[in-house]
């Protein structure tokens, strides 16, 4: 720990994060503002204001009852936990032979996940609608999660950079000590990856999180909508109190915000560092 | 498991490779190939999207791409996204960096800065229509600060929207690429960091030396989908302006083709088009990329 | 369909092989998928339901599929309790898609999109009998509802309209006497100048276009008939003409009320980020002197007014001799000829616009049933000049003509593009003039007509 140093670098910095921080923060809180505003004071005051009372949750319980959020958190949290599991085993599995093995076809694996990531997905709509189809998996969960599942380039590469790290030694001592691949990924990659694994499940999650259009298409059975279909449910053109919607994308974030908190301390203390000692 | 072990090496290798990547690849084949190859097929065809009826009409669709010059116009938009995009990876990259050393407050920053992209993408389109609303959170906030003659009808403005607009994409996908960032700095050892403090390095030659080459392959992987992101930009401006008042894309004049006048075919085409182009940029890139080094 | 089963990967890739191979699924599940979609449905016809104890035999469950995004948990769920009332046996699930045509239309592409749905207004009419069951001969059904002919092929029906709109100006009556407007505007000329005391004597915005929202701007499309004057514009001679968009032809007259509004300043101050849940209560209370919408919004517009009586309506403004306002479908409900339970689905379909009052409450138009009662606020116009008719059908063999050329084209007649064009060279936002526009969309009308008609 440096002792601290009132510099004009250190001004700049702290400057720019607070800048940065409140461009991140000021939108939101318009949000929370309105969201905790009653409809007529919400057609009559500003986005800055402050809403008169602070506790006026009516939005909160309308949003979450009318909308039946707790029926799309059921549902999103199974289609996040399956996902997310498959994705991350696919990911770091592909990640750790590619990373390992140089084999031929592997440059044409990197770029076959590289190319498909290219793809504008909206354009390919129809023709993947008939493939669920096909499968006979519409209407049903499986249809978001085959498709979340697809491993994305995203999480091969934070896999591979973060085993570029891992020292091979650490492989090749196990080899010495009679280990197949099979137990060095199980009980030494793995392991180490760790902190790779819960950016994965970070970025991946939020991403399934918050995607609306593929259990929109695929799933429009009402008993099967997860958190964002019930957010849209209150948009349309015949009716939506943007309070109301503020409070149900209040309540959206809320435990995206829990889980993030509770897992950020992994992501920030790599400790990667202990591995190669 | 454990009998794997009494293969060879070199056969449990190949057994890895095939078992490691069979599902993977499956899923790859079935959601990413098998659609792309269904788009081109019906590239070639004058379906609607949902008859029984597919007509064969050969390269008639990409004669009516190329002979319409303002098909391709609207990529003229995609330049504002593009700078949006050096914009983004320059201002994730410079957080990422400082927060990884010691800065009061560090976990409270790190968390603000990352939840925009918690946000799901309607409530981003809402957050900002409000954001640049005439009695909107920007033009009230121009006034609290005393900068109330800089106020502008931001999405009305036809010089501005798009700039309007990149920002509410940056504003949204900054984050992602600082927490990327920022995960592959923290993987690297802070025993190398001391090492070059004790040769008399200040954080400027820190972060060119040590930080800019470990995460390389990152940050090329963010450059190259963030620039192919700017090419098909679609969800923003659809779900804030639905592409009028000269914020349409390529991608949303795709859409437009396929839904709002029933030609699946002509779109699939366009789309064919769009890819192409993107691989090209990519490729495009690599190369530059290459030659730098 | 059985559709529980978990599918893994290794199933999914042995089932890739297959259909790379070009044949379709065999994953040993009971799937009737695309495959077998060619049945035309002769036999197994939608046929009226019966009454009485016989409705009491219909069993099965139906899927129902609406755009009612805002009540589909709500009132059509009382609905369906007051289903079961008199068809105990019938399980009706529903589902609410919000951007309707987009999702559907992705469906209809396989053999899975409900058993009760509305037709969507992208399929060609000519294309129906492919998609949906026919209810019956039109030349019976109209005995019992108007506005069929625009769901008939060959004169079978293959839907019903839930409801019928009647389309025109949404006027603030307080608004207008403010601004010292003692008669309601007929003439285009009459219209603007009442726009323009509007803004002069008042605060009101004196014409709320809702550019934002966009489909509030395809509104405008539904008052054609009444700038043209005849019932037998829109599908009749419109189609019979290259010279759509020329000035002093109907569309041209129609969009330059748009236009010159714009221009004049008449409209919002920055219609970029106008919001439509406000601008109905904006309208309600007197904050906006007009919108161009549908008899649909009376209702809710209504509602939100402290004095529901300062909610007007009058006909779009034309130089026609008559006043003619047109009679409209909303979306016509059909079964899907794909549907398990046809029985059901057409019970489901007779009750719904016969029995629900949704036409008239939450539809916010008239009934189609027959000798219902027209609604309060046309009552003012009974005894006057004005009159309310549906629109004359296209001529035999010529059914969805000016939907084929508007798609072949991409005019989007009932798309809101080229109106948000016309807004931002109105107000300078962009360089082209009204008839730079107007000729650009007649180029592409006479193009795509002689192609269309060359083909049939």
């Amino acid at each position: 720990m440096q002792p601290f140093k009132y510099s004009a670098a250190s001004f700049f910095k702290y400057l720019s994060l607070v800048l940065g921080a409140l461009a991140a923060l000021i939108p939101i809180i318009v949000v929370f503002f309105a969201s905790l505003k009653t409809n007529a004071e919400y057609a009559s005051t500003g986005p800055l204001t402050m809403p008169e009372n602070w506790l006026n949750f009516s939005n909160y319980t309308k949003a979450f009852v009318d909308g039946k959020m707790l029926l799309g958190f059921m549902n999103t949290i199974i289609i996040v936990l399956i996902s997310i599991a498959g994705a991350t085993l696919t990911g770091s599995m592909m990640a750790y032979i590619l990373a390992r093995f140089k084999f031929r076809g592997s440059k044409l694996l990197m770029g076959a996940f590289l190319l498909a990531t290219l793809i504008p997905g909206v354009t390919t709509q129809v023709a993947t609608f008939q493939i669920i189809n096909s499968l006979d998996l519409f209407n049903t969960r499986w249809a978001p999660i085959l498709m979340y599942l697809g491993t994305d380039i995203i999480a091969v590469y934070i896999f591979m950079q973060f085993l570029d790290s891992i020292s091979e030694s650490l492989d090749e001592s196990a080899m010495l000590d009679g280990a197949s691949y099979w137990t060095i990924y199980w009980r030494i990659i793995l392991p180490l990856l760790s902190p790779a694994i819960v950016t994965v499940i970070i970025v991946k999650g939020v991403n399934i999180y918050n995607d609306f259009y593929t259990p929109f298409l695929y799933m429009p059975k009402s008993s099967l909508q997860v958190v964002s279909t019930a957010l849209f449910k209150f948009k349309g053109p015949y009716g939506s109190q943007w309070e109301v919607i503020c409070a149900a994308i209040m309540i959206a974030i809320i435990p995206t915000l829990v889980a993030f908190v509770s897992l950020q301390k992994y992501i920030y203390n790599g400790f990667a560092q202990g591995s190669v000692k | 498991m454990e009998r794997l072990s009494n293969l060879s090496y070199k056969n449990q290798r190949l057994l890895i490779i095939l078992l490691f990547s069979l599902v993977p690849v499956a899923l790859l084949l079935t959601f990413s190939y098998l659609p792309v190859f269904k788009m081109f097929q019906y590239s070639f065809t004058s379906w609607d999207g949902f008859s029984k009826k597919m007509e064969y009409v050969g390269f008639d669709n990409y004669k009516t791409i190329f002979t319409r010059p303002e098909y391709f116009t609207v990529f003229k938009v995609s330049l504002y996204y593009f700078f949006a995009t050096f914009v983004q990876m320059g201002l994730a990259l410079y957080f990422a960096t400082i927060l990884s050393f010691n800065v009061r407050l560090k976990n409270w920053f790190k968390g603000i800065l990352f939840f925009p992209t918690l946000l799901n993408g309607v409530a981003i389109g809402f957050i900002f229509l409000f954001f640049f609303k005439p009695e909107g959170t920007l033009n009230t906030l121009l006034d609290l600060v005393g900068l109330g003659a800089w106020q502008q009808k931001w999405l009305l403005n036809p010089h501005l929207i798009n700039i309007s607009l990149a920002f509410a994409s940056v504003w949204r996908y900054m984050g992602m690429n600082f927490i990327i960032f920022l995960g592959a700095i923290s993987s690297i050892g802070s025993d190398i960091y001391e090492a070059s403090e004790i040769d008399g390095a200040n954080r400027w030659h820190q972060f060119r030396h040590i930080i800019i080459p470990s995460i390389k392959r990152i940050l090329q992987l963010n450059l190259i989908l963030a620039v192919s992101g700017a090419i098909g930009v679609f969800e923003i401006p659809y779900v804030m302006t639905g592409g009028s008042n000269g914020s349409g894309t390529f991608v949303i004049q795709t859409v437009d083709v396929a839904f709002k006048y029933s030609k699946l075919g002509l779109a699939s085409a366009m789309a064919v088009v769009l890819l192409g182009i993107v691989i090209l940029v990519t490729i495009l890139q690599r190369v530059l990329i290459k030659e730098e080094k | 369909m059985k559709k529980t089963k978990a599918v893994t990967s290794l199933a999914a890739l042995t089932l890739m092989a297959g259909l790379f191979a070009g044949c379709s699924s065999n994953n040993n599940t009971d799937n009737t998928a695309a495959t077998n979609g060619g049945n035309t449905g002769t036999g197994t016809e939608a046929t009226a339901a019966p009454e009485g104890d016989a409705a009491k035999d219909i069993k099965g469950n139906i899927t129902v599929i609406t755009q009612r995004t805002d009540i589909v948990d709500t009132v059509f769920k009382d609905y369906a309790a007051k289903f079961n009332e008199k068809y105990p046996d019938v399980k009706v699930n529903f589902e609410a898609l919000s951007s309707y045509e987009d999702q559907i239309k992705i469906r209809m592409g396989t053999s899975d999109y409900g058993d009760v749905l509305l037709l969507p207004t992208s399929v060609a009419i000519k294309d129906l009998p492919e998609f949906f069951e026919p209810l019956g001969k039109m030349s019976d059904l109209e005995q019992q509802y108007t506005g069929l002919e625009e769901r008939t092929v060959d004169g079978i029906s293959y839907g019903i309209p839930v409801t019928v709109n009647f389309s025109g100006v949404i006027y603030n009556k307080q608004v207008f006497k403010d601004a010292g407007i003692t008669e309601v505007p007929r003439t285009f000329e009459q219209f603007q100048t009442a726009l323009q005391s509007i803004k002069d004597k008042t605060d009101a915005v004196p014409l709320y276009t809702n550019y934002a929202a966009g489909w509030t701007l395809t509104q405008w499309e539904a008052d054609l008939a009444t700038v043209a004057g005849d019932r037998e514009y829109v599908n009749i001679a419109q189609v019979a003409s290259d010279d759509n968009f020329v000035p002093g032809q109907p569309h041209y007259d129609l969009y330059k009320v748009m236009y010159d509004a714009a221009k004049n300043g008449l409209i919002e101050e920055d219609p970029t980020t106008t919001d439509w849940e406000s601008s109905k209560a904006d309208l309600a209370n007197g904050k906006i002197g007009t919108m161009m919408l549908g008899s649909w919004a009376i209702g809710q517009i209504k509602g939100l007014a402290t004095n529901p009586d300062d909610v007007g309506f009058m006909p779009f403004p034309t130089n026609a001799d008559k006043i003619l306002v047109p009679l409209s479908d909303d979306y016509n409900l059909g079964v899907s000829i794909h549907s398990q339970n046809k029985e059901a689905a057409r019970a489901w379909v007779d009750w719904f616009i016969n029995e629900s009052g949704y036409p008239t409450t939450e539809g916010g138009g008239m009934s189609p049933v027959k000798g219902a009662e027209l609604p309060e606020i046309l009552k003012q116009f009974e005894g006057t000049d004005v009159t309310f008719d549906t629109l004359a059908p296209a001529k035999a063999g010529e059914e969805g003509w000016v939907d084929a050329i508007d798609k072949e084209a991409e005019i989007g007649l009932w798309q809101p593009d080229f109106k948000k064009v016309i807004i931002e060279a109105a107000i300078g936002n962009r360089k082209d003039s009204y008839d730079d526009i107007m000729k650009d969309l007649n180029d592409k009308w006479k193009a795509a007509r002689a192609k269309i008609t060359a083909a049939q």
